[in-house]
């Protein structure tokens, strides 16, 4: 379980973006586990295992509170511009370069934490997880179309965040999408 | 390509960097302590209120055997007491008769009282319904769009 449960907890908690939540989870990853510790022994697919349980649990925990916001969500949504796209992308450029490991790590997390759910739930579940635009979309029940612009947006709202931190030039810093600004201040 | 469609790739390239290389979250100490307390705890319960699968076999067996003799066995006796009852409740099934036949005669009434009302009033109604249902959709909108970035703001520093 040691080897396992920062992987397990990392997983839930970019997610949720709720330690408590990613917790409670995480403990119901492991007992699941453990109903499956004969199969699971000696598989040396044992990571991916409980990477795929900690995904699906932590998705069906999300879906049961999401659907309030997904119509409006839908409604809300809005193209990024292309000097917003290029002033994200010097911020995550600065990030790379010019960051420490620590520094960077705190900072990322930090941002990636204060996005919107339906902003946060792609972006990680195309990063991190590495699924398919397809994929997400039939897993979070939303089109193609949304799951795309979401994730362009998160990314842009992310630099948002991390310039609001401190990461590169003032002048570089994007305009945040209006889904945003509240968590900014 | 397009200079958009550039960017977009560049974006996403330097966002996966990012994140990939974020080193894993360490879990609480307390979620090791939590799960070998949940297993103990499962542990303690006695075997019947554990999950089937887990019940000793020369118990397991014989529910399993035993499900499986009443499912035809309920059907069974099911289709004999339907049988039974027929013959026995025909008197009640008779006042039910009569029942369903005012019900439907209340329900003829009710048509007819409808289509004495003038046409228009009918339309009339509909098109005011529909127009607040627009007008309440229109208002939790508003107040979505309003309300919505505070909720976030709330959420992040909350958690």
């Amino acid at each position: 379980m040691r080897a396992y449960q920062d992987m397990v907890f990392s997983t839930a908690v970019r997610l949720t973006a709720n330690p408590a939540q990613a917790e409670d989870i995480s403990q119901e990853v492991f007992l699941r586990a453990y109903e499956s510790f004969e199969n699971l022994r000696t598989s040396p697919k044992v990571g991916g295992w409980l990477k795929t349980v900690a995904t699906n649990l932590t998705l069906n925990h999300l879906t049961r509170h999401r659907k309030r916001w997904r119509l409006f969500s839908e409604i809300f949504s809005e193209d990024s511009r292309e000097d917003e796209l290029e002033s994200a992308a010097a911020v995550f450029d600065t990030v790379l370069t010019e960051l420490e490991t620590d520094e960077r790590s705190a900072l990322v997390e930090q941002a990636l934490k204060r996005l919107p759910d339906h902003q946060r739930l792609p972006l990680v579940l195309y990063h991190y997880e590495e699924m398919p635009y397809q994929d997400i979309a039939d897993r979070l029940g939303v089109s193609l179309a949304k799951v795309k612009t979401d994730i362009l947006r998160g990314r842009v709202a992310m630099a948002g965040l991390l310039a609001q931190s401190g990461v590169g030039a003032p002048s570089d810093r994007p305009r945040l999408p209006p889904n945003t600004r509240g968590a900014q201040s | 390509m397009s200079s958009r469609n550039q960017i977009d790739e560049k974006l996403e390239r330097l966002v996966g960097q990012v994140l990939r290389e974020q080193p894993l979250q360490r879990a609480p100490n307390s979620l090791e302590a939590r799960v070998l307390g949940e297993l103990a705890a499962r542990a303690r319960l006695p075997w019947w209120r554990r999950g089937i699968a887990t019940w000793p076999a020369s118990v397991r067996i014989p529910v399993i055997a035993g499900c499986a003799v009443c499912v035809p066995l309920v059907w069974i006796l099911s289709l004999w007491l339907a049988g039974h009852m027929v013959t026995v409740a025909a008197g009640p099934l008779a006042s039910l008769r009569d029942a369903a036949r005012a019900a439907t005669s209340f329900g003829t009434l009710t048509a007819h009282i409808i289509q004495s009302v003038p046409r228009e009033w009918l339309v009339g109604g509909l098109i005011a319904t529909a127009t607040l249902y627009a007008a309440l959709f229109a208002l939790i909108a508003v107040g979505y769009s309003l309300l919505y970035p505070r909720a976030q703001y709330s959420k992040a520093y909350l958690t």
